[in-house]
């Protein structure tokens, strides 16, 4: 016998409202994307249910939303993350593409490796990694593993939905009270507006309204002050986790920052990130931990354990049909895990 | 009644010209396409006095290249967020490459009072207008003044922009490489637009202001018809003085 598979991650459905509405209320400031509100969330819910039952031919304006549940809390959520489509599908969507210039002046004996950063678009249309959040409890089990990448297998399985470039922000430094040292050295210098009252203007609207009103040129980072530039390319203490699994994939985090709180935008192609390059249809044979999943677009599952027949029946196949799989070989110290699937 | 007269600075005339000068300067008369010009005041009741030496430079930047920041602005406007902000650009180039200089403009203060190195230097600048005045074509005839400066002696323009990029000390580069200090170091500096708001409030203070010791030559410069235009000097942000001679 195999273990029954803890996690579920699945596609929401409509009767998660008060549980999504429970996980937002403990979400973090800087994290729009899972907004306490009930009918912004039953919106999210509608755009998702939509997005997953809209034709093939994909418009690019989806947006595809997840939840986790704990099968021994009777299902109860722990988790959301989210696909969009198309990033900056109604305009732009911009960031700060980080460049170096070097100065030489042989006869004054320098060599200077300067830091820029150029707004720039090179984003539009890739495919974005959103709103990740697990509760703070399962933090250190293997529930968030699921919860990231299993959106890799979504998309890997539907790729005519999506952009064969993936890519996720992550949140830059704030304190409780909002201060955004990135903010502060750069946006705010060209509106006195707080980091909060900067994210409430444009949060679920349009983020290319602020973009417009900061510096199209180069920024030249040593001119920033010292905060704004510690800050660059920093994570939000809530982003650690989820930045480390993006990282672990094999996504890039050199090159973009996100222009309002200076947190680094990974990016990376869909083929050679690890979850996709070892998935396998059907699974390999039984006898070690995988990523599991089905194929239903609408009543998309995945979990992770054995690829036997708990595995099987929780993701919906009938029998005979096995799911697809990708080899769970985390760099992360993976540590005897219990029968209930957590790190010892 | 004294008679103001403007020659050609002779080889005996340096060694009283350089304490009028800064270190920097340096008085070689043999030059192609340029003079030193003096002023000399005569009295009734003494010998003649020299009062004031400028260098008139011809055509400048095209052997050696200049550098300045034209200061510029734009706009970002947002009608949906009621905002609307200017902003101060600087922006490197050599847009004043071809005109004429007026440079090195030095004078005597010692025992003079402000009218008299007032008329000096009306007479010094009148006269360098009127040799360029002689040319066929309209030309711009430009003067770089000295930058703001604060009680340490540093200036605030530099220390908020120019040191990120050139960390030595531009006092000392200025002695060691004369006038060239200036091309080597716009070598180095950003070759993009700077917005000013990136600047500490001191140094975005200082673009365009000039240092208190040349306001009676910042006077004398405006009633000869010159202005500050849209430029400033790279190291120090002094203003440059400008106008058209037809």
């Amino acid at each position: 016998m195999t273990i029954e598979p803890r996690y579920l991650f699945r596609a929401v459905q409509p009767d998660d409202l008060a549980g999504l509405l429970r996980l937002a209320q403990a979400s973090a400031i800087g994290i729009s994307s899972l907004p306490p509100n009930r009918d912004a969330l039953r919106l999210k819910i509608a755009h998702s249910l939509k997005s997953m039952a809209s034709a093939d031919d994909a418009s690019g304006e989806e947006s595809y939303l997840f939840v986790l549940e704990d099968r021994a809390r009777s299902g109860e959520l722990i988790g959301t993350s989210g696909i969009v489509a198309s990033a900056g599908f109604h305009d732009r969507f911009f960031s700060y593409r980080s460049e170096y210039i070097v100065q030489v002046s042989k006869a004054l004996g320098v060599r200077n490796r300067i830091h820029t950063l150029h707004l720039c678009h090179d984003l539009t249309g890739v495919t974005l990694l959103t709103g990740f959040h697990i509760a703070p409890a399962y933090a250190k089990t293997l529930a968030p593993q699921l919860l990231s990448r299993a959106r890799l297998m979504f998309i890997a399985q539907f790729p005519e939905r999506f952009s064969e470039r993936i890519a996720s922000e992550n949140p830059g430094p704030a304190d409780d009270s909002g201060q955004c040292p990135f903010w502060d050295g750069v946006g705010r210098r060209f509106f006195n507006l707080d980091y909060p009252t900067a994210e409430a203007l444009t949060s679920g609207g349009d983020k290319a309204l602020i973009a417009e009103l900061v510096p199209q040129s180069p920024i030249y980072v040593p001119l920033l002050d010292a905060q704004a530039q510690w800050a660059l390319g920093q994570l939000h203490d809530v982003a650690e986790l989820p930045f480390d699994i993006l990282l672990d994939e094999g996504f890039d985090a050199d090159t973009y920052v996100n222009i309002y709180d200076g947190g680094p935008t990974v990016e990376g192609r869909l083929p050679l990130l690890k979850t996709v390059s070892r998935m396998r249809v059907p699974a390999e044979a039984p006898g070690r931990w995988r990523l599991l999943c089905n194929s239903h677009r609408g009543g998309f599952r995945a979990t992770l354990g054995e690829a036997g027949i708990e595995a099987q029946g929780l993701l919906g196949l009938k029998a005979g049909m096995r799911p697809a799989s990708a080899g769970l070989d985390l760099d992360l110290p993976l540590a005897p895990v219990d029968a209930m699937g957590d790190l010892i | 009644m004294s008679q103001w007269s403007v020659r050609p600075v002779q080889a005996a005339d340096i060694e009283l010209l350089t304490r009028w000068l800064p270190p920097t300067a340096s008085l070689t008369l043999a030059a192609p396409a340029e003079q030193w010009l003096v002023t000399e005041q005569q009295s009734d009741d003494g010998p003649s006095q020299l009062r004031a030496c400028l260098r008139l430079r011809q055509a400048i930047g095209l052997e050696a290249p200049r550098h300045w920041y034209h200061v510029g602005s734009v706009v970002h406007a947002s009608r949906a967020l009621q905002m609307f902000h200017r902003q101060t650009t600087l922006l490197l180039g050599s847009d004043l490459t071809g005109s004429s200089e007026l440079a090195d403009i030095g004078w005597s203060r010692e025992g003079l009072d402000d009218e008299l190195q007032g008329q000096a230097l009306q007479q010094l600048l009148s006269a360098a207008l009127r040799l360029l005045a002689g040319h066929d074509d309209a030309q711009r005839v430009i003067v770089e003044l000295p930058g703001r400066r604060d009680a340490q002696g540093l200036s605030p323009f530099w220390q908020g922009l120019g040191r990120h990029f050139y960390s030595g000390d531009p006092q000392v580069a200025a002695q060691r490489f004369g006038a060239q200090w200036r091309e080597l170091v716009a070598g180095l500096l950003p070759r993009q637009p700077v917005h000013a708001s990136f600047l500490p409030a001191d140094a975005q203070a200082a673009i365009g202001q000039s240092a208190p010791e040349v306001e009676l030559l910042k006077a004398q410069l405006q009633l000869a018809g010159l202005h500050a235009g849209e430029h400033i000097t790279i190291d120090e942000g002094g203003p440059v003085y400008e106008r058209v001679i037809s």
